[in-house]
């Protein structure tokens, strides 16, 4: 996955790099490894660097009236920074993953990035027209969504057929032109609007920005959806709509039927910081058993489950999950988690919690297990790390060494989203993909 | 009976229909820079004349006048009545339908419009600075100016003004510096060869809110209001990029209703009975100011602003483009009546009314415009012959003799009516359909006018201020704006 932004200011005399950068900071929590811009007007700038978008731009400056960005979750060793260089006249960010493309054949030696160049070339003989480029993402399969310009200054910004990732649309008055992988980006850098936000773009739309001109377009025909429903759980931020449905509300939702769900005695509700207070409060709420704040962090906020080795991940876990000992001495606590993948950082919250006294834990997990992996770049390990995939929810509990331990449904989970089931992938839940043509 | 139309755009055309089409059966004369195709098929097929000549020069109008010998001349443009030109009429003895120059100063000086307001106390007023020098707004700008509209003082033919919203401090560096960049340029550039005024940049507070046009006759006794008429003004679809001069206009009953028989509207009866009478109240604070007569149109474009409800963004001395082409479609009274009773003010004696209908009215551009009308200019025109071609306004067209020709702007303007927008809108993109250029250039219109989307958004955004002001006015906060700065104290401005 990544946080995708393209910004498109039609007076010359705004200079685009600090709304860049601000905007992928509102994008940050989708990837800390990398981060990256290209700046235009009528000269072309690349910037990339590694680490948090402050790290990666420091002591850099950039100026144009035309930008697209990303951020990346994926070490700089892994992958290339966005925006990918496509061809010399055209770069793209890219969200999600290009599974296959039509009339051309996958090179499993090459890099990704190698693939998406070499494809570009054999199908587009590399050229910067707006039709190319459209016709290149025409081709593409997978779950993705993509913000590409030209040295001309045109940009094409859309989503996969499949809708698997998110795209929104948002404004600057009369200035200008935002898209984003995230409707919070509109609230941090765009325009102060009432109503909502930003606009979702369609699976198979795209937008086309050129110098006299800003229009949807469709790209590809698009009769199935596959929204990726990970995106409501963990993945985007809680102010952000996603397909139009305020992930907050979701949450929020979740947190309601956890409670229905796996209702338990208890004295106090926790939930694992960031993303599960908000299913704490909920849960709450909807019990009346009484929500503490249990942790305090250390440093930086970080998105631990994002990084890319154990000991980095456990290194987070501990620095941002003290425990307070007063919210949970002799008490009986439901501790909520958003998801569960090895279990170990779990495990350690457990424990810790269990040092600082609490009588009994009752881990609530506001997703179903996760058993299968992520065809559309969303990190999950391999088969056999997966705690879920292998364990019952009463041996689970046992290993992390809680009083009981639950899921929530993936049926209550979908019914939180208020969208329909088959409107979404839920392949790391159950397996099950869309099927990519 | 004979009349003289000044000015030759898409709005001249609707006036050129109606009047073409009052019980009196007038012969239609015109005077504009462009010769309009539309215009001047209706002058042709009733015997009178079409002439080219600068309708900003009074020798050139009175001159058609003296040589066509009209009943009343009818001025469609805002700059003739900056010129002069019914001032000019008049001292002929030659009646006019048109603002004189001197209560055209509302539209033509945003700063006296203000001060007048300010003056009177008239209701949806805001908070305004003006600035005969850059130098002068510079440190204004970099100290207090925050989310603001930067206009020319002057009506600079709608364009130059900038709206920035500045509330994000993380951003402020960037934003102030186009803010001076286009302050400057408003003040060397927009306002460049306008000598008339004294004053250059008007800064005004920033707000939100549906905005909304209402159009009225007057005859300086009586004041009529018409349907309000919302315009879009951004270039694109969806509410997207630059500001034009307006790429189409709606309207449905008079209060800016979903449809004839809904209960939604973008702005309550009351908050409609009250634009009119702000604008009344304009109209009979310039007649004091300077004790002419307003004999004409005068128009309010209004925004329902979550501090005032409604509230005056700017005033028009004539009838907006595209928002005429509302009004006129929905007018049920003989037009050249309502004419003759303004010159004989007795303006009270008819009873004006309107078709309840939806219109939608959708602009038709070349690719460049509004930014590059150089590259706009010059293409040939070709209209599918099928569809009503009175339900097609021409605008910014030149007959060229064998062929008629883009002038940069606006080329067409279609006319779509139904018992609700989204239905009108249907209409006037079939007609949007069949307009193309021979030349292969790009034409393009807003798809989204009047559909049920962008109308229920607009719903929604009424709503939303209209929380606010109602709240506010039950509070008695109505217009009042309370700044408390640390160190200084309680500022109120309203």
């Amino acid at each position: 996955m990544a946080g995708i932004i393209g910004i498109y200011l039609f007076d010359r005399r705004w200079n685009a790099y600090n709304f860049g950068i601000f905007g992928l900071m509102a994008l940050q929590h989708r990837g800390q490894e990398t981060a990256g811009m290209e700046i235009l007007n009528e000269s072309k700038q690349k910037i990339t660097g590694k680490g948090l978008v402050e790290q990666a731009f420091a002591s850099v400056s950039g100026k144009g009236n035309i930008l697209i960005g990303g951020v990346s979750p994926y070490p700089a060793e892994e992958a290339e920074a966005l925006p990918i260089t496509v061809s010399n006249k055209v770069s793209a960010s890219i969200d999600g993953r290009v599974t296959s493309i039509d009339g051309y054949r996958w090179d499993a030696g090459l890099s990704y990035e190698a693939n998406l160049r070499r494809s570009y070339e054999e199908l587009e003989s590399g050229s910067e027209e707006l039709e190319a480029i459209k016709d290149y993402f025409s081709r593409c399969r997978g779950g993705f969504s993509y913000v590409a310009a030209n040295n001309k200054g045109e940009v094409l910004a859309g989503r996969g057929s499949l809708g698997v990732k998110p795209l929104v649309l948002g404004k600057m008055g009369f200035d200008g032109g935002i898209v984003a992988s995230e409707s919070c980006v509109m609230d941090i850098i765009g325009e102060r609007v009432p109503i909502s936000p930003a606009e979702n773009i369609e699976p198979g739309e795209a937008m086309v920005f050129t110098p006299m001109s800003a229009r949807s377009e469709r790209v590809q025909n698009s009769s199935k959806r596959a929204y990726c429903i990970f995106e409501y759980v963990y993945l985007a931020r809680p102010d952000s709509y996603i397909n139009d449905v305020p992930v907050y509300r979701v949450r929020r939702e979740i947190g309601r039927r956890l409670a229905q769900e796996g209702s338990v005695d208890a004295d106090v509700v926790i939930g694992v910081p960031e993303t599960a207070i908000p299913f704490a409060m909920s849960y709450s709420n909807e019990t009346g058993i009484p929500v503490e704040k249990g942790f305090e962090l250390t440093g930086r906020r970080v998105r631990s489950a994002m990084k890319p080795n154990q000991v980095e991940r456990l290194k987070g876990v501990q620095l941002k999950l003290n425990v307070i000992s007063e919210a949970v001495r002799g008490k009986r606590v439901v501790l909520i988690d958003d998801s569960v993948v090895r279990g170990n950082t779990l495990a350690n919250i457990v424990y810790l919690m269990k040092e600082k006294g609490a009588k009994e834990i009752h881990v609530r997990i506001g997703s179903p297990h996760i058993v299968s992996h992520c065809p559309f770049g969303v990190e999950v390990p391999g088969e056999d790390e997966l705690i879920g995939r292998h364990l019952k929810e009463d041996k689970i509990a046992e290993v992390i060494g809680a009083d009981s331990f639950k899921y929530l449904s993936l049926d209550g989970l979908v019914e939180a989203t208020g969208l329909k089931c088959g409107e979404f992938c839920t392949g790391c839940f159950n397996g099950i993909y869309p099927e990519v043509e | 009976m004979k009349i003289l139309l000044v000015g030759g755009g898409g709005r001249e055309h609707a006036i050129a229909q109606s009047l073409a089409g009052s019980a009196h059966c007038p012969r239609l004369y015109c005077i504009s820079e462009l010769i309009n195709p539309g215009i001047r098929k209706i002058v042709k097929s009733g015997g009178g004349e079409y002439i080219r000549g600068d309708t900003n020069d009074p020798s050139a109008v009175v001159g058609a006048s003296l040589k066509f010998g009209p009943d009343f001349v009818f001025v469609g443009p805002e700059e003739p009545n900056f010129h002069g030109i019914p001032d000019a009429l008049e001292a002929r003895g030659i009646p006019c339908i048109g603002a004189s120059r001197e209560v055209a100063e509302l539209e033509l000086s945003k700063a006296s419009m203000r001060d007048l307001q300010w003056k009177y106390k008239i209701p949806g007023r805001l908070w305004y600075k003006k600035f005969k020098t850059f130098e002068e707004a510079v440190p204004y700008i970099e100290e207090y100016a925050e989310s603001i509209a930067l206009k020319p003082a002057r009506q600079a033919g709608g364009k130059g003004v900038k709206v920035i919203e500045d509330f994000q401090v993380y951003l402020q560096d960037d934003k102030r510096k186009v803010k001076k960049e286009h302050a400057e340029s408003i003040v060397n550039e927009y306002m460049k060869g306008y000598d008339d005024i004294e004053y250059r940049l008007l800064i005004e507070e920033r707000v939100w809110g549906p905005e909304y046009t209402v159009q009225c006759f007057t005859d300086g006794r009586t004041v009529v209001p018409m349907p309000a008429v919302q315009d879009n003004k951004h270039a694109f679809d969806g509410d997207l990029g630059p500001e034009t001069g307006g790429m189409g206009s709606i309207s449905c009953c008079m209060n800016l209703k979903y449809g004839v028989e809904d209960e939604r509207a973008v702005i309550t009866e009351e908050e409609y009975r009250r634009s009119a009478e702000i604008v009344k109240m304009m109209i009979d604070a310039v007649q004091k100011e300077t004790g002419k007569r307003y004999h004409g149109i005068s128009a309010g474009q209004m925004m329902l602003t979550s501090v005032w409800g409604p509230t005056v963004i700017e005033m028009y001395s004539r009838l907006g483009d595209p928002e005429a082409a509302n009004v006129l479609t929905m007018l049920k009274t003989d037009l050249v009546d309502i004419c003759e009773a303004i010159i004989c003010e007795d303006l009270n004696r008819v009873k004006v009314e309107f078709e309840d209908q939806a219109v939608v009215v959708k602009a038709v551009c070349p690719e460049g415009y509004p930014d590059r009308r150089d590259l706009a200019k010059g293409h040939p025109v070709a209209l599918s012959a099928s569809g009503n071609t009175d339900r097609i306004l021409w605008a910014s067209a030149e007959d060229a003799g064998n062929s008629i020709v883009t002038g940069g702007s606006r080329v067409v303007e279609c006319i779509g009516t139904g018992d609700t927008l989204p239905e009108a809108s249907a209409k006037a993109e079939e007609l949007c359909r069949g307009v193309g250029l021979s030349d292969g250039w790009n034409l393009f219109h807003r798809s989204d006018i009047g559909t049920e989307k962008s109308v229920l958004r607009r719903v929604q955004l009424g709503n939303m201020a209209r929380e606010i002001y109602q709240y506010r006015e039950r509070r008695g906060l109505l217009g009042k704006r309370m700044i408390w700065i640390p160190g200084k104290g309680l500022m109120e401005v309203g």
